[in-house]
């Protein structure tokens, strides 16, 4: 989920729930208040409505009573009576026509005992002919005189009220009729604000409104409304109908009262306005403050995201936000910050054990490798850079093997500790690299300060350490690349590192700064394997000899295989430009293996079978790990018929000791097979004199440094001496490299030295050239 | 109807009866039972016998009052022979004013309080009503007959006449109850030496 997401979901969902919530409340509420207004309001008419009638049928009774009284005058009139009784028709008339004018009356009217009409008076003059409609009221009326009917005459609805006329016993009976018009529905206007109308009925369905004080627009829509309509709907808003009849016998007519709902709602309206602003604000104040609220909770939230993503990444560090905060989000940082301190801790222990190495408590090779980045992505101090030196213990497999596993760790522990002082920058680190083999980050200037350690670690060295009744010389080849220099990064620099100590190792240095010549990885190399692959397959390969001469009486004529590179354009390529590489990637055994062919064709020629040479040929440390070699270079010298005796194979010291129990078995092996062996560059390596003792060996060949220092170096010569008896006694022939002087030869002659080998004698050369110096030899001889 | 009023009445009726008598061979009595229609005996009822020696023996009643007390009349209901003159005395302290609009005789008595120097002679047989412009409720009947042999009913709705002179008479029947301007009833009554009785039914009477 993106913060987007998070937002949208919780914000949106909480306000937006709320809100819908408030608004379906605020909504049912109004509806409810609305409804209930609109009942109220229609109970309030209906009640009012019923004080309106009463007070209209009031007001009829009023006017009823009225004109009884005016009746009821004219009746108790003296001259009238007198009138009445002496049928005085025209002082009947006038009389009549007199009180009914004072009372406004419609008609006054005359009528016997026998309720028959003898005079009537009416100012208008339309009702002269009482219509039949009134037979029917004057009955009833005079069955109640204190009562008043309601007829139609004329489409009109008229009141009537009726009196006996007493002389003193009644002789007759007085009538009014009065309007129920327009005057009426006026003064019940006035009286009570509401609109009067009056409808007749026209006998046949339909009906007219002959009185009304509705505005023309109602009264038409009042008009065209059916009977016993309750309310019509008019531009002025809707109104409610209240009927109260009017006749009873007769054309049916009844009075409409109404009211206005609008009118009353009116002021409803405005308080729901009111509350619909009120419920706005409401509305738009909750959406703030729950928004409010919700970002309070998410903002958090947030932060929590972010931190957990940062936890994810492995970055504890950054402490969680929020945890100040007293309530479920606190609760909820506080929870994550103890997870996230925890985590660090149990990350820190973890990395620790995996970072770390058991044995001697130094970074073990995963944290250097991580350190050597780390110091590699940070900002390189100008005019620094950074070494990697790998140090590996010289012979540690035999301490091991000989001294117990537990020595072994113990000697590690004591390296760790002598490691550790030769750290001098912050940022500088030591680490077992695994086996016996250590690791330094330096921090230094240049290559020659990466040297100056390097040369501070070998004298640290130069103390041996002593366990119990244990001594142990230490002894280590340490690789050293530099960063920018040999490296792009971290892997190169240590792998370039590692292939300097081997280089380191191979030429028995203590330290070695690296070169691209080491390395079977680099471009360079990669370039000359391929350059030497086809030296071997285009022949450009030579094969040279360097003559031993016998400095004793003895038989034979004796060589050194060596080889030479012919190559097209750098023209003869030195043997140290490319044999250490060749040694380093394997390709040796090839080399190897063409040198020894290449020997044992020239031992099958039949003129040098003639004079019986023995040729020795080097073997690297790679050959003799190869568990082959004895049968291939066995079915070599059985392809061309020459026997093993005829060839010497010279083995380094060291070559011997990187492996010492392997180097063993194929000695023997190839001892069985009938070669000679020899131990190369003696005095060099670290093998004991007892360790030799038990190899097949037939020769020892001195170092040509201690050879070419006799001269100069009583030392040397000591060593040289003892090194001859010692092979002596051991039954060993004894050749001496590197003799270059007349004296040389005659002082290891002196010595009782087997064999000497050296530009006094003679350079290595071609076969040809060998072939032609030995025809010049003298037999058993040597040239001088 | 005022006790005294009916014995002074009767008295009167016994008066003349004796004088007729005089001039007469033979007088009796005549009884006569007034009911209405349902049967039960009507009280007030005037009656009367008319004949041509019966009006030749009327004389005018002296003395005769319609005296006005507690704003009615007393007696309400007056029987006088043609001629009587009757005096209206006035014993309220508040004025009446008494009038007729009957065709048997119109008068009215303006205004006026104690007795009226001049009594009003009742020529014309009929029924006079009598009323106050003042006080409406005020009603009194003054029935004026064209002889002497007249009585009113009692309680029981019995009338007797004593004196009667025998002969062919007209038995007439009135009462207040009767419709107005409803002549009395009449039925024909022979009156011998020996006592008559008579029965009379009114209807329409109004209570």
């Amino acid at each position: 989920m993106n913060w987007r997401g998070l937002r949208h979901s919780l914000v949106t969902r909480l306000v937006g729930m709320s809100l819908l919530l408030l608004l379906a409340v605020q909504l049912a509420g109004f509806a409810v208040v609305r409804a209930s207004i609109e009942r109220n309001v229609r109970a309030q008419i209906a009640r009012e409505l019923d004080t309106d009638e009463r007070v209209w049928r009031r007001l009829l009774e009023q006017k009823a009573e009225q004109l009884r009284q005016g009746s009821a005058l004219l009746a108790a009139d003296y001259g009238f009576r007198s009138a009445v009784s002496s049928d005085d028709m025209q002082t009947i008339e006038s009389a009549l026509e007199n009180h009914g004018a004072r009372i406004g009356a419609a008609v006054t009217a005359l009528l016997d005992t026998g309720l028959t009409v003898r005079v009537v008076s009416s100012p208008s003059g339309s009702m002269l002919q009482l219509p039949e409609t009134l037979a029917q009221v004057v009955p009833a009326l005079a069955a109640q005189p204190e009562g008043s009917q309601v007829a139609v005459v004329n489409g009109l609805p008229h009141q009537f009220v009726m009196v006996p006329l007493r002389a003193p016993l009644v002789i007759g009976w007085v009538l009014m009729g009065f309007p129920v018009g327009q005057p009426m529905a006026q003064e019940m206007r006035q009286l009570l604000a509401l609109d009067v109308a009056v409808r007749v009925g026209d006998g046949r369905g339909g009906h007219s409104v002959p009185v009304s004080t509705l505005p023309p627009a109602a009264l038409a829509r009042l008009r065209a409304a059916p009977n016993g309509v309750q309310e019509i709907a008019t531009a002025g808003g809707t109104l409610l109908v209240r009927s109260s009849a009017l006749s009873v016998l007769g054309t049916p007519s009844e009075a409409l009262l109404l009211r206005s709902v609008d009118e009353l709602v009116a002021p409803y309206r405005q308080l729901q306005w009111l509350l619909a602003v009120i419920t706005a604000a409401g509305v738009l104040l909750f959406a703030l403050g729950s928004s409010a609220v919700a970002r309070r909770v998410t903002t958090p939230l947030r932060a929590l995201l972010a931190a957990t993503r940062r936890l994810s990444m492995g970055n504890y560090a950054v402490a969680m936000e929020h945890t100040e905060r007293s309530d479920e989000v606190g609760d909820l940082a506080r929870s994550f910050d103890h997870m996230r301190v925890d985590i660090a801790r149990q990350q820190n222990e973890i990395r620790d054990l995996a970072y770390r190495d058991r044995l001697t408590g130094v970074p073990n090779r995963e944290r250097f490798r991580a350190a050597v980045m780390d110091a590699l992505r940070a900002d390189p101090v100008p005019g620094h850079c950074l070494a990697v030196l790998v140090l590996d213990l010289d012979r540690f497999k035999h301490v091991n093997d000989v001294l117990g596993y537990a020595f072994g760790d113990r000697l590690l522990q004591a390296v760790a500790g002598r490691l550790q002082p030769m750290m001098s920058t912050p940022g500088d680190m030591l680490a077992r690299h695994g086996g016996n083999e250590f690791a330094l980050l330096l921090h230094v200037a240049d290559a020659q300060a990466a040297l100056r350690v390097a040369d501070r670690i070998a004298r640290s060295f130069e103390t041996p350490i002593r366990f119990d009744d244990q001594t142990v010389d230490l002894s280590a080849s340490m690789g050293i690349a530099l960063w920018p220099d040999h490296a792009v990064d971290a892997d190169m620099l240590i792998n370039r590192a590692e292939i300097a100590m081997y280089g380191a190792k191979r030429r028995l240095t203590a330290a070695l700064l690296y070169d691209p010549a080491l390395d079977s990885s680099s471009a360079q190399t990669l370039s000359l394997l391929g350059d030497l692959r086809r030296a071997v397959e285009q022949g450009e390969l030579r094969l040279y000899l360097q003559p031993k001469v016998g400095l004793q009486p003895a038989e034979g004529v004796a060589a050194e295989a060596l080889l030479r590179w012919q190559h097209p354009q750098r023209g003869l390529v030195p043997p140290m430009e490319f044999i250490p590489f060749a040694e380093q990637t394997g390709f040796v055994r090839q080399l190897t293996r063409w040198v020894f062919e290449q020997v044992t064709i020239l031992l099958a020629r039949p003129e040098v079978r003639a004079i019986g040479l023995r040729v020795s040929v080097n073997l690297s440390t790679r050959d003799l790990l190869d568990p082959e070699l004895n049968l291939r270079l066995g079915a070599i010298l059985a392809r061309y018929q020459v026997p093993a005796a005829q060839i010497c194979l010279e083995i380094t010291e060291s070559a011997i000791m990187d492996d010492p129990q392997r180097a063993e078995a194929m000695l023997n092996r190839l001892a069985q097979q009938g070669f000679k062996l020899s131990i190369d560059d003696f005095g060099t390596g670290y093998s004991s004199l007892a360790y030799l003792r038990r190899l097949p060996v037939h020769e020892l060949k001195i170092d040509k440094s201690f050879v070419m220092g006799m001269q100069s170096a009583e030392g040397d010569a000591m060593i040289v001496r003892s090194t001859i008896d010692l092979a002596h006694n051991l039954g060993l022939t004894v050749v001496a490299e590197g003799v270059e002087t007349a004296e040389v030869l005659a002082y290891l002659r002196e010595l009782s030295c087997d064999e000497a080998q050296g530009y006094y004698i003679s350079r290595p050369v071609p076969v040809p050239e060998f072939l032609a110096w030995q025809a010049r030899q003298p037999t058993g001889g040597i040239a001088p | 109807m005022h006790p005294a009023c009916c014995a002074r009445a009767a008295y009167r009726a016994l008066l003349v009866a004796l004088a007729a008598s005089a001039g007469a061979a033979w007088a009796a009595t005549v009884q006569v039972d007034v009911r209405d229609g349902a049967g039960k005996p009507v009280e007030g009822a005037v009656v009367f016998l008319e004949s041509a020696e019966a009006q030749r023996a009327a004389r005018p009643l002296p003395g005769i009052e319609m005296a006005q007390e507690h704003k009615r009349f007393v007696p309400g209901v007056l029987a006088v022979t043609t001629g009587t003159e009757v005096h209206f005395p006035n014993h309220d302290a508040v004025r009446h004013h008494v009038y007729s609009f009957s065709p048997a005789k119109k008068f009215e008595l303006k205004l006026y309080s104690g007795t009226p120097a001049n009594p009003v002679r009742f020529d014309t047989p009929g029924v006079v009503v009598l009323g106050c412009n003042i006080h409406d409720q005020m009603v009194a009947w003054i029935l004026v007959v064209d002889t002497p042999y007249f009585a009113h009913s009692g309680p029981a709705g019995r009338v007797q006449l004593d004196g009667v002179p025998a002969g062919a008479y007209r038995l007439r029947t009135w009462h207040p109850g009767l419709p107005v301007g409803a002549a009395a009833l009449a039925q024909p009554l022979s009156v011998g030496p020996a006592p008559a009785s008579a029965a009379v039914v009114l209807t329409g009477l109004t209570p």
